[in-house]
């Protein structure tokens, strides 16, 4: 009897996450490409490349949910499901004894409260805007010169945080150009940019309280600054999966798992 | 099925032009309390502003950013020149953004129309508030009649009549829609009610009472909900809670439930009557209601119509609303009883984040 294959796309604002597992849930292999402009074609590559991984065909494949902003656009898929519902149900396989799944992607936030079976019970989530998002990490670390990959370790260089008053992008990057302009250290700015971040997220995990052991998925979470001084700010430890990107994506294919068996 | 007049909302501004014809003044009403009856009975026609459509521009130079947008596009509208056919203003007593529009309106737009204030009272009440609300009434009046018609006190006891068997037949399409008899999606069900906000009362009890006659095709949707807040805007919400196979099983809108019953009074007189209904209308946080009143209230409403959670609409910037809503949050959770806030500007379509936020409630209660 042949093998079952279920997969999860998330397509998200900046990239789209495919995973594949087998019929035991066990992960196989995972793609992240960027989004671009047309998410469907992101979502058949994304797909195209975690199969070829593991040299599976899509025939093999008994089911596939999509999720993320660009999920209604995917035609392959089976099934839609919320970025929500898709990060609660792979933070709970991922991490059983979690509570609070804290999710930072490219444009959104959310705070995501889970009971023991990894079902919604609450959550809430930003506005339109992108504050307090990867994006406004991303056009902060471009206007101060550093990779977004590094950006996170420049904050934890300084002890000390000069004040940043705005989370709106547009601005902080005003804030920040005038911070520079009056000779503020890059690194003290950096960690204000960082500390500004998490206290957004603080504030939005205060109206759905923080619950038993907290994950933090999304790109984000690749930030080692935001995790140090979101750790600090919620005064727990904070549980990053190996690749935090990928949570929706492993949800949406345990929801395939769970729908089309 | 519903009849398919039901569903095509009449040309609003011919029906208003018709009603001029027929000799009859029309008052531009913003929200929300109002007594409908005493300008029934001097033969106004009360046109209500809640959520003209467009963007606004003009408005922009008077207001604040933080102001809420039915403050705004109302503004708007008077800016532009869309409400030259009304006769004058009223401006019930909501909240102070509602009030200072009033003066905006009043002091400095030179509209050379007359503008009228409602001032209704706000719990708690007192053994003063009875006589308080009946003098406005009065005051309401010889303010109307001196620029207007005469009132007939026969004519007023009839509007009475007529706002009850409103009320009731909007309970007991509400009953039905609850009860799944009606084949009303969301996306009809409220604009057809929402007619009331301009529509001479007995050509809108006409409508409801052919409603409630029609045959109908029972629906059977997955999930009920109860609607809270101000007002159902932005319309594509409820498409997509039609999508979604949710039904609004009961209704706690300011713009709809909270406001319209008037119940049989044991007083002759109407401004005694009128002065009763005042006093036992739902809670609201327009009036000051204790937010445990209001949160019994919402818990009657869920456990009643079978409803999973509760969505709260509301316009942004909404002090009213807002400041309650922590706490009704928090006591539905106490009470098993999930719950989400959409706060939004009006008439602005979906965004994906808002999409997304109402399809993970659904999916939530769905669990």
């Amino acid at each position: 009897m042949a093998e079952k294959y279920y997969a999860g796309i998330d397509v998200g604002s900046h990239s789209t996450e495919a995973v594949i597992i087998d019929d035991n849930k066990q992960q196989l292999s995972f793609s992240i490409i960027d989004t671009g402009l047309d998410g469907n074609a992101a979502a058949e590559n994304a797909l195209n490349l975690a199969l070829a991984k593991i040299g599976i065909n899509r025939e093999n494949l008994n089911g596939i949910v999509a999720t993320g902003y660009g999920r209604a656009n995917v035609t392959n898929a089976g099934k839609q499901v919320t970025e929500i519902t898709c990060h609660a149900t792979g933070a709970h396989h991922i991490f059983p004894q979690a509570g609070t799944v804290i999710d930072m992607g490219g444009q959104d936030s959310k705070v995501i409260h889970i009971d023991e079976n990894g079902q919604l019970v609450d959550f809430v989530m930003n506005d339109k805007c992108a504050a307090g998002t990867g994006r406004f990490l991303e056009v902060m670390a471009k206007r101060l010169g550093s990779d977004l990959d590094q950006f996170g370790n420049l904050a934890l260089l300084s002890e000390q945080a000069v004040p940043i008053s705005n989370t709106c992008t547009v601005f902080a990057e005003s804030e920040v150009v005038s911070l520079l302009a009056k000779n503020h250290p890059r690194d003290q700015i950096i960690r204000g940019l960082h500390q500004a971040i998490v206290d957004r997220i603080w504030a939005q995990s205060q109206t759905v309280g923080i619950h038993g052991a907290v994950i933090m998925t999304g790109g984000v979470a690749l930030n080692q600054g935001v995790i140090q001084l979101l750790e600090d700010k919620l005064k727990c430890e904070l549980l990053v999966p190996p690749q935090p990107q990928i949570v929706g994506a492993l949800g949406a294919a345990l929801i395939a798992h769970r729908n089309f068996r | 099925m519903a009849d398919q007049n039901f569903k095509s909302e009449p040309n609003r501004i011919q029906y208003l032009n018709e009603q001029k014809a027929q000799g009859r003044y029309l008052l531009g009403v913003f929200p929300a309390l109002y007594p409908r009856e005493i300008l029934w009975a001097l033969n106004i026609l009360p046109v209500e502003i809640w959520d003209p459509p467009g963007t606004a521009v003009l408005a922009n130079k008077h207001l604040q950013p933080y102001i809420c947008p039915i403050v705004r596009n109302g503004l708007e509208l008077i800016l532009r020149g869309e409400t030259d056919i009304v006769d004058g203003f009223l401006f019930p007593h909501t909240c102070d953004s509602l009030q200072n529009l009033a003066s905006i309106v009043n002091d400095h737009l030179e509209l050379n129309k007359p503008v009228f204030s409602f001032y209704h009272p706000k719990m708690p009440y007192t053994a003063a508030t009875q006589k308080f609300y009946r003098a406005q009434l009065e005051i309401l009046i010889n303010q109307l009649t001196s620029i207007f018609s005469p009132i007939d006190t026969d004519r007023l006891t009839e509007c009475l009549r007529l706002s009850h068997e409103i009320g009731r037949q909007l309970n007991k399409i509400f009953k039905l829609q609850r009860t799944n008899q009606l084949s009303f999606s969301n996306s009809e069900y409220y604009p057809i009610l929402r007619q009331g906000e301009f529509l001479w009362p007995e050509d809108y009890l006409k409508l409801l009472n052919e409603i409630t006659a029609g045959e109908t095709i029972p629906s059977k949707p997955d999930t009920a909900i109860v609607l809270s807040g101000i007002l159902p805007n932005p319309v594509e919400i409820l498409s997509l809670l039609d999508k979604l196979n949710v039904k609004v099983a009961a209704d706690d809108l300011l713009n709809n439930q909270r406001r319209f019953y008037l119940p049989q009074s044991k007083f002759s007189n109407p401004l005694d009557a009128l002065t009763e209904a005042y006093l036992k209308r739902p809670p609201c946080s327009t009036i000051g209601t204790p937010i445990s009143e209001r949160l019994n209230h919402l818990i009657k409403l869920a456990i009643g119509s079978k409803a999973k959670g509760v969505v709260f609409l509301i316009p942004k910037f909404c002090e009213p609303e807002l400041f309650d809503l922590p706490q009704l949050k928090q006591g539905l959770q106490k009470a098993g009883i999930s719950s989400l806030v959409i706060e939004t500007e009006l008439n602005c379509g979906l965004t994906g984040q808002l999409t997304t936020r109402l399809e993970a409630f659904i999916e939530m209660l769905g669990n």
